[in-house]
């Protein structure tokens, strides 16, 4: 008889925690995101897909010096080079990219051409929703990789003003 | 003076000859010391201050690049105060060096990369503005940017003294010097591209390579030029399929560090858009594309239908193809097709000299002959436009060994500023103003001729009997036009030669024979150009061609055949010294064929067995059954040349030397292939002149 009312009593008990737990989890601010309805939020330091960077006045900091590509452990990146003109300036240096892909059926995002690049020109965005079931989408082309030029700067990209010459 | 000197370095204990530079001698036991002006061969300059050691005894760090060994010398070059003056070099190097490697063409290769990155200090301690100078484009192909220079004067002293063309110069003085081209804004020069090559940083750099990729990307093949017969090594950087730069980037070839404009900058014509990618059959009066099967097919159909009624045969082969592609040319023209109508453009008389030369061993010269050899005599040609590899062989034979130069030209020549004796003819006059150098030539010990299209026929016995009565050995080289030429001969496309210089019953018809023949029924060309300037007189004949481009010829053509370039085949291609050397694929274009698939598969589609159409069962059988063909196959195989020799027995000559004549291409032109380069059209220079050469005597300036 003694076991029955203790077995009820640690029922209670039991029953009484695990609401507690629940009750304070009710209080607490939520954690899980309204993915899709929401958009997500990352850390500051999330290595999401590249963004290839202006500098001030729209030009592409890109310089086409390989390096992202070449210390690149899944291979992914390509890149053709070429010259700037005075008619057609593209980057603030001497040379830009003509292409540039990223491949991101191969891409590890491990950041490491982050980390090479000179220029600062690739960084990492916190765009990730690149699934697709056609994997030859997933290679992306510099278009689709440029940081958004405003119409101003725009025209500075393809008339810059006199002297404007790389940082480096 | 003794024969060797005793010295140590770094505790290694290191035999040198007296004279040997410290540099060197440390080289020799594996010891490296850094350096930016010191360039073997050149003149010393001491400029750089990189390769300070420590010597015993001396007060002050010694430049090993200048310092000579001696007797018991103690030298130390990897102590604390030899780095610190490394890295103070450095230094002083990177004040004005701008840190633009990302966008610099040399980033990945540079020297100073290197050095910094071994020797240097992290970090610098000027921080006043660096000078910036814009950069210049000097010419098409050379780019130059000042505040990149180190002012070693490498580029100064190859063109001075190793090219002998002095177009570079230094302007102003301290901080703000700067090398000038010799034509205050511009180059005119041989375009060589070797003042790049050597240059140790991105200082200078190539027109054509410009920002085109970065040097990791590429790979690299190491084949033989396909413009002139001098057979240089050149390396071509290849990504994508492209060819994108050539250099001799290891320097192993026979040429060392040597290349001009056609070996570095000529490989456009590869890519060419006018290239021929599918196979032309002329339908309804008009050239067409149409499938490799059919245009083999037919042609095959065609050729088995005049063979069979008896019709007769031209063939043409080319002076580029390797020698695999012409050894079962003329196999299939004269086992296949069973004629002897076969020939191709020929550029110096080779039958005759290895007539005269016969059961001699030891006559023929190797282009390393040319750089070793006392004395060179060279006989109508314009050595530095026509041959500049060998030109440049004997400059470098005069300026280290002192050899003697002679020159018999019917113009002035780059070699009379430095030879002994300069004499000028009329053409056709060569042979006999050798009298006049007889008692000169007499007292060298030893001898190399160099005899160009001038001496052909009758006149290359009277030179052997001349050579001869010299009483010193003599060593002889038949100077000829393009990259196989010394190969179609050796390979039997002649009408009275097969190959290895075994004479053929009934000989055929030469090729403007076969031009003015009305009855021929086919003429087949093969990577030849012959209706250029002449006219096919047999209206009716089925003409077949392969080749890269839409030539005069291929117009002509009923059938045209897509052709790889020398860039794209294997096989072995023999320089205008006999040296077979090897041709390695470095790209493929889309469409095209070698030669010899496009013969095999003839020959499979007409049921005429010629054997395995491989380039290596075909170089077998060329080293089994051609006389002087049994070269080391090892020393092929690793990128090396080897000497035909195929001198063993008399040679039936043809009666009509007239037929040799060089086409007298400069440093600029290179027959039709070099049409379809954009570089050779594009700089100054072109399109050259031979015996243009007008400049004072080098040997007195110095």
């Amino acid at each position: 008889m003694a076991s029955k009312i203790q077995d009820a009593l640690s029922s209670a008990a039991a029953l009484a925690k695990g609401m507690g737990v629940t009750l304070k989890e009710m209080m607490s601010p939520t954690i899980t995101e309204d993915y899709p309805d929401v958009p997500p939020k990352f850390q500051e330091r999330y290595r999401g897909v590249h963004v290839l960077q202006r500098d001030e006045n729209g030009l592409e900091k890109c310089v086409a010096c390989f390096l992202c590509s070449a210390n690149c452990p899944s291979d992914c990146i390509y890149i053709e080079a070429a010259e700037n003109t005075d008619s057609l300036r593209i980057s603030g240096g001497e040379r830009y990219a003509r292409i540039y892909n990223i491949d991101y059926s191969r891409c590890i995002f491990c950041g490491y051409c982050v980390e090479a690049c000179p220029t600062d020109a690739i960084t990492h965005g916190h765009g990730f929703e690149i699934a697709s079931y056609d994997t030859s989408t997933l290679i992306w082309r510099k278009e689709q990789l440029l940081a958004p030029a405003s119409p101003r700067e725009t025209q500075t990209a393809i008339n810059p003003p006199p002297g404007v010459r790389s940082p480096v | 003076m003794a024969d060797s000197v005793n010295l140590t370095i770094d505790g290694k204990a290191v035999q040198a000859a007296p004279g040997t530079l410290v540099i060197d001698a440390a080289k020799k036991v594996g010891i490296e010391i850094p350096a930016f002006c010191y360039w073997e061969g050149l003149t010393l300059q001491a400029a750089c201050r990189m390769c300070l050691v420590e010597v015993e005894r001396m007060p002050k760090l010694m430049t090993a690049c200048t310092l000579t060994v001696a007797e018991g010398m103690v030298v130390r070059t990897e102590t604390p105060l030899v780095a610190e003056a490394r890295k103070s070099m450095l230094e002083f190097v990177l004040t004005n060096h701008p840190l633009d490697c990302p966008v610099c063409d040399k980033g990945g290769e540079c020297e100073l990369q290197d050095m910094t990155f071994r020797y240097g200090a992290g970090e610098g301690r000027f921080d006043e503005m660096k000078v910036h100078v814009d950069e210049k484009q000097w010419s098409p192909v050379v780019y130059f940017d000042a505040p990149r220079c180190i002012l070693c004067y490498r580029c100064v002293r190859i063109c001075d003294e190793g090219m002998g063309v002095d177009a570079l110069g230094v302007i102003y003085r301290g901080v703000v010097s700067e090398i000038a081209p010799n034509k205050e804004d511009h180059l005119q020069c041989d375009e060589c591209g070797m003042c790049i090559d050597i240059c140790p940083v991105g200082a200078l750099t190539s027109g054509m390579y410009r920002y085109r990729t970065r040097p990791w990307e590429m790979e690299h093949t190491g084949t033989i030029c396909a413009h002139c017969s001098n057979g240089c090594k050149t390396t071509l950087g290849t990504r994508n399929g492209q060819i994108i730069r050539g250099n001799n980037r290891d320097k192993s070839g026979i040429n060392g560090e040597f290349l001009c404009i056609k070996g570095r900058y000529a490989f456009d014509f590869n890519s060419h858009p006018e290239r021929l990618q599918s196979p032309l059959m002329r339908i309804g009066g008009k050239l067409e594309p149409v499938s490799w099967s059919r245009a083999i097919g037919e042609v095959a159909r065609r050729f088995t239908e005049i063979r069979e009624r008896g019709g007769r045969f031209g063939v043409v082969g080319s002076n580029r193809t390797s020698n695999e592609e012409n050894y079962y040319l003329q196999k299939f023209a004269r086992q296949g097709l069973g004629t002897n109508n076969i020939d191709h453009r020929r550029t110096g008389d080779v039958p005759a000299l290895i007539d005269a030369l016969a059961g001699r061993t030891g006559v023929l010269a190797t282009v390393k002959d040319v750089y070793t050899a006392k004395a060179s005599l060279v006989i109508g040609s314009d050595l530095a436009q026509q041959h500049p590899l060998l030109a440049y062989q004997l400059r470098a034979n005069w300026r280290h060994h002192q050899s003697h130069t002679y020159t018999v030209t019917r113009g002035p020549v780059r070699e009379d500023k430095y030879s002994v004796h300069g004499v000028r003819v009329e053409p056709g006059a060569e042979l006999g103003a050798l009298e006049s150098l007889r008692d000169q030539l007499k007292a060298e010990p030893e001898l190399v001729i160099l005899f160009g299209d001038a001496i052909k026929g009758e006149a290359v016995r009277r030179l052997v009997e001349f050579g001869d009565s010299l009483g010193i050995p003599v060593k002889y080289i038949c100077l000829v036009d393009y990259s196989n030429s010394r190969g179609a001969v050796d390979m039997g496309l002649l009408p009275h030669l097969g190959p290895g210089y075994q004479g053929v019953e009934n000989p055929g018809m030469s090729l403007p024979e076969m031009l003015a023949a009305e009855d021929l029924d086919a003429f087949w060309v093969v990577g030849a150009n012959p209706l250029e300037h002449n006219k096919l007189a047999a209206d009716r004949a089925f003409v077949v061609v392969h080749d890269l481009f839409l030539t005069e010829t291929a117009e002509r053509a009923d059938v045209v055949f897509p052709a790889a370039s020398a860039y794209e085949k294997n096989g072995t291609v023999t320089n205008v010294c006999g040296e077979v050397q090897h041709l390695r694929s470095a790209v493929q274009t889309m469409g095209v064929k070698t030669d010899l698939e496009i013969l095999g598969l003839l020959s499979k589609e007409m049921r005429i067995n010629l054997g395995m159409w491989t380039p290596e069962s075909v170089l077998r059988e060329i080293r089994q059954t051609v006389r002087g063909y049994n070269v080391a196959l090892p020393v092929i195989a690793a990128g090396g040349a080897a000497q035909s020799l195929p001198l063993n027995g008399r040679v039936t000559l043809d009666s009509r030397p007239e037929l040799i004549q060089s086409a007298g291409d400069t440093l600029f032109t290179s027959g039709t292939l070099g049409r379809y380069s954009k570089t050779l059209l594009s700089v100054l220079e072109y399109p050259g002149v031979l015996y243009g050469e007008a400049a004072e005597p080098e040997a007195d300036r110095r």
